[in-house]
């Protein structure tokens, strides 16, 4: 049985400037996996190419046995691979629910006529959509505001909204991308208990996260990276027992993290 | 059944419209007034197609009139020349427009930027010299005489109020269809790629994929639209069917509004509400001719651009949303379903 995810030697470069060199790891089924870094690491790059959204430089990426990183990414959806995104991408002119119900498009396959003609096939779609939709925003808890347009919404809520869209793709891997940036303790650590919730159903997770508490809880195992480079791997402990690691984020000189290890 | 959190279509809205469409004639004194009410439907069924197009694909076509005009002009040839029945070229009225869609929509990279708007551009523009110069088929700059009125069960669609209710029948079609397609999956996609295309493609929707079935639908409607055109008139000529033609249905959905389906077709009904005063003007009063037409769709396109660039009809629907919930029966529950419902339906 392949690794869900297999990362291999992957480089990625804009222009001069190198983003991620060389990069390689692997995770199996059902592990929540953190990805830490001090900023300009290139964690978010990484991120995002294992999201398909762009292809890496030189490498390859596989997810459940098959080779990703030349699909584009409408297509990685499908395969079992959902993400939320640091800088909210999120429906704004959509209700709450509707956002979600986006997040079943693949699961869905009625084209344009037979929405036009409102075949039948169209109308139970729409209600297997409805249904679905709303079971994943019972289970992160948004049923007060589904009708509300996302637009409107404070940015916990919006989270927690990208979040529910994800899921409702029924990923295997699920990449959480500074899911608790801007959020308060209380919301942090609601957070925090949803992503365990969430690998309860069988999802593996990966998190990009500056909240060290955070990252340090929920993951089974974490990779860290600096400038563009893995330079440590391992469980939270060993992570932060590592020198390397203590010398990225402290640093002989002034690029100082405000995160602690 | 009543959903809570979807933005629902407006049965209701369509009912008004539908009896405001049926009472009409009863109301129009004249038989030019019901030609023009029977253009204002030809209009909107175009309208609708740009509208979904320009709010739903985020695309901008300025060769519509040259769909219209594939439109009109296949089903006059295969009819007058051809001696094919009109309901037969109706099919043909609707494939050729999308066909040319299809190649046109591919050959642009699958849509990305204003790469289709300059396209359509050029394509309306081949087809206009097209019309004037392809004489044999289409007897040139002249016009094409003898199209045959459309008849059914030996009943023949005359101008007047019998092909008035035919081509709103068409449009209300157009418009039942469109608000399905907005309400579905479908649409949602199409919304969701608006407000964020990383994240529509990122939850497996194929965006490229979605403009082009737009594209095309926007095509046959146009298709449509010229089909009725041209079995309306005896005649129809290349300069119904050019730049200024597309910048007129371009006017209407920008000046109704391209986010709803009700926009577009507000926008057709109100451009050719105008273009009737200005013409009626226009024969008393000697500087006011076709020019002035243009110079002031040009006028409306920028004031609509610059102060409301969602367009009148959300304007005009938010002012009338209180008035509305006052006046009639409030909603027991559910109530931001319903506002949200009317406003976006």
């Amino acid at each position: 049985m392949p690794d869900l995810l297999e990362v291999k030697n992957v480089t990625k470069k804009f222009g001069g400037v190198v983003a991620n060199q060389g990069v390689s790891f692997s995770f199996e089924s059902e592990k929540v996996i953190g990805l830490i870094g001090p900023n300009g690491a290139g964690k978010s790059t990484l991120f995002n190419m294992v999201s398909a959204i762009f292809p890496p430089t030189e490498g390859e990426i596989w997810f459940a046995g098959k080779r990703i990183d030349r699909l584009p990414a409408f297509k990685v959806s499908p395969l079992g691979i959902a993400r939320t995104f640091q800088n909210l991408q999120v429906f704004k002119r959509m209700t709450v629910l509707e956002n979600v119900m986006v997040g079943l498009h693949t699961s869905t396959s009625s084209g344009i006529l037979s929405a036009a003609f409102k075949l039948p096939k169209a109308k139970k779609e729409e209600e297997t959509i409805y249904q679905q939709a709303w079971e994943e925003i019972e289970f992160v808890g948004l049923e007060d505001v589904a009708a509300v347009e996302a637009g409107n919404l404070p940015l916990g809520k919006l989270r927690l909204l990208e979040l529910a869209r994800a899921l409702a793709t029924r990923p295997k891997l699920l990449l959480l991308d500074e899911i608790a940036a801007g959020l308060n303790h209380q919301e942090t650590a609601g957070m925090s208990d949803l992503i365990f919730k969430v690998r309860d159903r069988g999802v593996s997770i990966f998190v990009v996260e500056h909240d060290m508490d955070l990252v340090m809880r929920v993951s089974d195992r974490i990779i860290v990276l600096d400038q563009g480079e893995k330079i440590a791997e391992g469980t939270s402990k060993e992570v932060q027992n590592d020198p390397r690691v203590i010398e990225a984020y402290l640093g002989n000189d002034e690029e100082k993290e405000e995160g602690t290890v | 059944m009543k959903r809570k959190g979807i933005q629902q279509m407006s049965w209701k809205g369509l009912a008004a419209f539908t009896v405001l469409i049926l009472i009409l004639p009863f109301l129009l004194s004249t038989s030019l007034m019901i030609t023009k009410a029977t253009f204002a439907g030809i209009y909107t069924i175009v309208a609708v197609g740009l509208g979904l197009l320009m709010g739903f694909a985020g695309q901008i076509s300025l060769g519509q009139a040259a769909f219209y005009g594939v439109g009109a002009y296949s089903t006059a040839i295969l009819t007058a020349t051809f001696g094919i029945s009109p309901w037969l070229s109706l099919l043909i009225a609707i494939t050729a427009p999308a066909l040319i869609a299809y190649i046109l929509g591919h050959t642009m990279a699958r849509l990305h930027g204003y790469y289709l708007a300059m396209a359509t551009l050029a394509f309306g523009i081949v087809i206009h010299v097209l019309l004037v110069e392809w004489k044999g088929f289409t007897k040139g700059a002249s016009g094409f005489y003898g199209i045959p009125k459309l008849e059914l069960f030996g009943f023949t669609f005359t101008q007047g109020i019998s092909y008035y209710y035919l081509v709103w029948a068409f449009a209300l079609l157009v418009i039942i269809l469109s608000l399905n397609i907005i309400h579905s999956r479908i649409g949602r996609a199409l919304r969701s790629i608006h407000d964020s295309e990383v994240a529509s493609s990122s939850m497996g929707v194929d965006t490229g994929r979605y403009k082009m079935q737009v594209f095309i639908i926007s095509a046959m409607f146009a298709g449509i639209a010229g089909w009725l055109f041209a079995h309306m008139s005896y005649s129809i000529s290349p300069g119904s069917f050019g730049l200024d033609g597309s910048i007129l249905f371009l006017t209407m959905v920008v000046l109704g509004g391209s986010t709803s389906v009700w926009g577009a077709v507000f926008g057709a009904l109100l451009i050719t509400a105008i273009s009737s005063f200005v013409q009626a003007l226009g024969s008393k009063i000697s500087f006011i001719t076709s020019d002035f037409e243009h110079v002031l769709y040009g006028l409306i396109l920028m004031l609509v651009v610059i102060f409301l660039p969602q367009g009148l009809f959300p304007a005009i629907a938010a002012k009338l949303k209180p008035f509305l919930e006052f006046t009639g029966r409030k909603k027991k529950s559910g109530s931001i379903t319903a506002v949200k419902g009317d406003q976006r339906a």
